[in-house]
């Protein structure tokens, strides 16, 4: 199976673009939605589910180190419950990460290239990704390395260069209607802070695995750093009431900076970290789907199942979701109950019942 | 011997690959060159006499454009104008750019669109059904001028400006300055689906030096007053002044007046000034006091006063303030009183101190806000002199020191 390793902080590099990647895009609006000028709570009520599922996937690979949660459930609750159990969590990253190529393809499709078809732009991504996880876990460790920090820079420059046409005023009244819409407009990007659930089966590749908790709290704090600073630059700019009224608000927001007139047009930068941030999501999604396939299937090894994976991820995000519309429905409605039962509730139970076993033996 | 064919054509057919690759890298589907674009500069919707809208798009012409500098001397020759204007009718926007590119042999391009201009007959009858295609197109930016025109938008896309090479970019510049208000789309979405139901949109007309080569300038004159979405009335330069102390807008003014005990005028040059919205519920009753504070130079001194008198420095200050009063008063009596129309930031302000309150009045804000009880609280600060100390071209006996 796998042999290469990754050390703690790739880890943290791979899991950042995995939630933010897709997540500055299309979440502003459907916070904006529910809490409108509470739209920067959310991110900070949702990461506190970040931090539950991070705890839940250590202690679990505390008590079967060098396991995926394929592995585990078997020896947890038996095997064709397990086995049953595994299967629930490959369907699920194989949705997900059909969710998140629609995403980015209908963004790419609608905002610049209308004309090019769909299949191509889910494909070219979807082929790049897959060459990097058939490298092996390291291939897909580096590449996030040396990409998420440029990342970082050109999101922190954006947010910088729109602090001229900033109005803080926008953030009044606070919490008006009470907490209630800062929640649900949390319950969204909850779903996207559960998938820091992926690190479960990351961690089994880890060398030095007794940092492996820290970096995952830097990432997940990095990750809410740059959920706030983009929901804050909307809500400045825009307010929470014409934020939700766009379809892709970060997109609006970039396009309207310009300084004396010299810089500006930069929407072009939206694009290059959109297409940087999604190859690294892809492949980290792709690579946690296909090994615990080969897993699940107790394959000797995983590198036959990375293209004809990557071709049945493509074909469901084009057959399972007709239209941009359907994909932003799916996303903030079924998507984040879907995710709070698989990324979060059923781990917990697992843990549950893995440390009542423990105790009973 | 095999394996080495095999190792030949596997190598073969990496750089058939690599190679080919590199032919559709380069863009697929969506590739333009920029000589296939017809780019719009500026946007001009008029209302046509059966209830269809006209569209007006003034585009550029790539290689006049750069000439345009030396207007008249380069190979452009005289009378080649760096734009060109196109119209075409339709029920909406999309409808009438689709006809517009049956007549235009490149594609039609928003994406360097500046500058939209309202005719003032369309605007009567409400803007809202034409701003949203501006707001959804991909292309168009949110930092889009909008301007409404007491003629048609037509007409005064038309103008061959002097000084500046285009109309739009006319229109945008003087918009920079900030003399008149200053709206870009997303101002414009924000307040049309605010709370204060009302929006302010800049008035742009136009003179012609030349009507024969239609070569003239525009103006940013007055400010065109929008209840939701229909204009209501309009603001003239004057009030207009008003209006930019109290948003808070202000940038370039000049203050002159007469000072007490002096003849002739003094002029006081704007170098900053900050308006501050206070809003206060007691008691049920809604009150805004907008405290300003302006620093100024003294620019021009018609008068006797010698001006290193912190006294007499002093007294200017106080009048200078009352003259400021004295304006934003004039346009808070027509805005608050006459038309009703929140255009001044009010409903914004107040539902964000007092956000239970302000869900009361939401719906009869109208009546309310003329009702608000308003109180003017404005300091001036002359900081400098400029480059004379005591009135010039005065003999020493008749200057006044107190």
């Amino acid at each position: 199976m796998e042999t290469g390793k990754i050390s703690a902080s790739q880890m943290a590099f791979m899991m950042y673009p995995v939630v933010i990647a897709t997540g500055i895009v299309i979440i502003p609006s459907i916070t904006a939605n529910y809490a409108a000028q509470d739209m920067w709570l959310s991110p900070i009520l949702a990461s506190l589910m970040g931090v539950l599922v991070i705890f839940i996937a250590l202690k679990l690979h505390q008590l079967y180190p060098g396991h995926t949660i394929i592995e585990y459930s078997v020896s947890i609750i038996g095997k064709v419950p397990g086995k049953l159990l595994g299967f629930i969590y490959l369907y699920f990253y194989l949705l997900m990460n059909a969710g998140g190529t629609r995403i980015y393809a209908d963004f790419v499709t609608g905002a610049f290239f209308k004309e090019t078809p769909l299949f191509v732009i889910l494909s070219t991504i979807m082929l790049v990704s897959s060459f990097a996880v058939r490298g092996g876990i390291e291939v897909v460790g580096r590449s996030a390395e040396m990409i998420v920090p440029f990342y970082v820079i050109i999101l922190t420059i954006l947010c910088f260069l729109l602090v001229a046409d900033l109005n803080p005023k926008n953030i009044f009244p606070i919490l008006s209607d009470g907490l209630m819409p800062s929640i649900k407009g949390a319950y969204t990007p909850q779903s996207w802070f559960a998938e820091f659930f992926l690190i479960a089966f990351l961690l089994p590749y880890v060398k030095d695995i007794q940092k492996a908790g820290k970096w995952s709290m830097i990432s997940l704090g990095a990750v809410l750093l740059g959920f706030l600073a983009t929901n804050l630059s909307l809500l400045f700019l825009f307010g929470g009431e014409l934020t939700e009224r766009f379809n892709y608000p970060l997109l609006d927001a970039v396009r309207y900076i310009s300084i004396a007139e010299f810089i500006q047009h930069l929407e072009s930068l939206v694009m290059a970290i959109w297409v940087a941030g999604t190859f690294v999501k892809l492949a980290v999604v792709h690579f946690a789907l296909v090994i615990g396939t080969a897993q699940w299937l107790n394959l000797s090894d995983y590198k036959p199942l990375v293209f004809p994976l990557g071709f049945l991820t493509v074909l469901v995000s084009i057959w399972g979701i007709s239209s941009e519309m359907e994909s932003a429905h799916y996303s903030g409605t079924i998507f984040p109950s879907f995710s709070l039962v698989v990324q979060t509730i059923i781990p917990l139970l697992l843990l549950v019942i893995a440390i009542l076993r423990k105790k009973h033996h | 011997m095999a394996q080495g064919y095999l190792h030949l054509s596997k190598k073969l057919l990496l750089i058939v690959f690599t190679w080919g690759s590199l032919l559709v890298l380069s863009g697929c589907w969506d590739r333009v060159e920029i000589n296939d674009l017809a780019i719009v500069l500026a946007a001009g919707i008029d209302k046509t006499e059966d209830d269809q809208i006209e569209l007006t798009v003034q585009l550029a012409i790539p290689n006049q454009m750069g000439g345009g500098q030396q207007q008249g001397s380069g190979s452009g020759g005289q009378g080649e104008k760096p734009t060109l204007t196109k119209q075409a009718t339709g029920t909406t926007i999309s409808e009438a750019a689709s006809i517009l590119q049956q007549k235009v042999p490149r594609r039609i391009f928003w994406g360097h669109n500046t500058v939209i201009v309202f005719g003032k007959e369309l605007a009567e009858g409400g803007i809202r059904e034409y701003v949203e295609f501006f707001a959804h197109h991909p292309e168009p930016r949110l930092r889009s001028f909008v301007f409404v025109s007491e003629e048609r938008a037509s007409a005064l896309l038309e103008v061959i400006p002097y000084l500046e090479q285009s109309s739009s970019q006319f229109a945008r510049e003087l918009a920079r300055f900030q003399i008149g208000l200053r709206v870009t789309l997303k101002d414009l979405l924000e307040s049309i689906s605010g709370g204060a139901r009302a929006v302010a949109l800049p008035g742009l007309e136009y003179e012609y030096e030349n009507v024969k080569e239609k070569k003239g300038g525009l103006n940013i004159n007055g400010t065109a007053v929008f209840k939701e979405d229909k204009m209501e009335g309009y603001l003239d330069d004057r009030l207009t002044r008003g209006l930019l102390w109290i948003r808070n807008e202000v940038h370039l003014a000049t203050v002159s007046f007469t000072p007490e005990n002096a003849d002739g005028y003094m002029s006081f040059k704007l170098l900053r000034s900050n308006t501050q919205l206070h809003p206060e519920i007691k008691d049920g009753k809604w009150k805004m006091t907008l405290a300003i504070t302006t620093e100024d130079d003294i620019e021009e001194n018609q008068t006797d006063l010698v001006l290193t008198d912190p006294k007499i420095i002093a007294e200017l200050e106080e009048q200078l303030a009352a003259k400021i009063d004295e304006r934003i008063e004039e346009t808070l009596s027509t805005v608050q009183k006459e038309m009703k129309a929140d255009v001044l930031g009010f409903a914004k302000s107040f539902e964000q101190k007092y956000p239970d309150e302000w869900e009361q009045v939401k719906d009869r804000w109208e009546e309310k806000f003329a009702e608000v009880e308003i109180e003017v609280v404005s300091k001036a600060y002359i900081r400098r002199l400029g480059m004379s100390t005591q009135p010039q071209g005065i003999p020493e006996e008749e200057m006044k020191e107190e």
